[in-house]
């Protein structure tokens, strides 16, 4: 056994102990107990303190990170209303374009229809001249009514100077000896009919009928030679699939108008002077 | 077949002035080579003389008329598939059927309109643009 053992074991077996020691023992004692709490206390606050570093620092990173998400949501709104901005340009200009284009359409129908219109003019026209004989020049009138104008029944009246009337000289669709003579500048000329075809040869103003109903006649057109009427065609009635007249027919009406009296007469004269043709020399007496 | 440039179109019709309007209009398609007929018997003359890609015929017209033609172009070996468009002034629904049920292709009442020839020309011969 060692000498502090043996010293221990003497102790031990003394009597109760000093109570200056004990005093001091119990100092100590608590003593220490206070600083083990003051340090688990300081070691607690020191965690705790610790703990707020964490939460301040894990807040200050949140900020951050908002702080930079205002930022990008703030680019973001600047950048949409740029193209907002580019949006409203970009519409205006296809509105703008929508525009142009409907134009383009617009105008392409017109110089479509003008086209047709044309077509059909250079086409009644040419066919209206290319005879000098009066059989073919009332066909052509009749075809151009049938079939360019889509006339189901019409019938071309010329003036009788001495009868004083307006007698039928060719019908289509309709028998001629069912189309009666119209009678001039007497009381009552008869119907509606008879009256438009009337007022048409003594006014020289052709009737044209707007409306989509059946209306008789549907168009009466003064045969003009300069500014003498010579006759009237008469378009009693339209085709089935043609409601209505529309502007080229006005125009044929128009070529017709001006034109087919003209050819009529001319073929005329032409036939019955034996197809005789003027010599230059005639007609060097005419227009000098 | 035809080739990709040319084709060729009969037109029966017995109206001068109608036949001409209805070339002048073809005339706006470029590469189509028109051949004019007077009536049904002309039709099938030049028809016997030559292919054609497409047949325009009217239906009312002397000596042979355009109904027969179709009739006699869809029993003709050589010209039975030929697509034909009927331009008439009959528009009843009757007049339409039985055109059709003969084996016309197309029916377009008169007075015509040539944008709607020519859309059906090209529909026809399946011609772009």
């Amino acid at each position: 056994m060692s000498e502090r053992k043996a010293r221990g074991a003497r102790k031990s077996d003394r009597p109760a102990a000093d109570p200056l020691k004990e005093k001091r023992d119990a100092f100590l004692h608590t003593f220490f107990k206070r600083g083990a709490q003051l340090t688990d206390e300081i070691v607690e606050d020191n965690r705790k303190l610790h703990d707020k570093i964490e939460s301040l620092e894990a807040e200050n990173r949140s900020l951050k990170t908002q702080l930079a998400s205002d930022r990008a949501i703030r680019d973001a709104l600047r950048k949409i209303d740029e193209l907002e901005r580019e949006k409203a340009k970009l519409l205006f200009t296809v509105e703008e374009k929508e525009v142009v284009t409907g134009q383009i359409t617009n105008r392409f129908a017109e110089v479509e229809s003008e086209l047709e219109s044309f077509a059909y003019l250079y086409v009644a026209s040419f066919q209206l001249h290319l005879t000098l004989d009066v059989k073919d020049v009332l066909r052509q009138i009749r075809e151009l009514l049938g079939q360019l104008v889509g006339a189901q029944s019409s019938a071309l009246y010329f003036h009788d100077a001495e009868r004083r009337r307006l007698e039928p000289v060719v019908a289509d669709g309709v028998g001629l000896e069912k189309v009666a003579p119209i009678p001039l500048q007497e009381t009552t000329p008869g119907g509606p009919v008879e009256v438009a075809i009337e007022r048409a040869f003594l006014t020289g103003v052709a009737h044209v009928d707007g409306s989509d109903g059946p209306l008789a006649p549907a168009a009466c057109v003064p045969l003009m030679l300069g500014e003498r009427a010579l006759g009237v065609i008469v378009v009693f009635e339209l085709l089935e699939q043609k409601p209505r007249f529309v502007t080229v027919d006005r125009e044929l009406f128009k070529l017709l108008g001006a034109h087919a009296a003209g050819a009529i007469v001319g073929a005329y004269h032409f036939g019955t002077s034996h197809e005789r043709i003027p010599t230059p020399a005639e007609l060097r007496g005419i227009t000098g | 077949m035809p080739t990709a440039a040319t084709y060729t179109c009969l037109v029966v019709e017995d109206s001068p002035m109608m036949r001409q309007l209805l070339v002048l209009a073809l005339s706006r398609l470029k590469n189509l080579k028109v051949t004019e007929a007077d009536d049904g018997v002309d039709g099938l003359r030049k028809l016997a003389g030559g292919k054609f890609d497409i047949i325009i015929t009217d239906i009312n017209m002397p000596i042979m008329d355009g109904l027969k033609l179709v009739k006699r172009v869809r029993s003709d070996p050589t010209h039975r598939l030929v697509p034909i468009i009927i331009i008439t002034t009959e528009g009843s629904s009757e007049d339409r059927s039985r055109a059709l049920q003969l084996g016309a292709n197309a029916y377009i009442t008169k007075p015509i309109q040539a944008p709607q020839v020519i859309a059906k020309v090209k529909e026809l011969l399946k011609i772009e643009g």
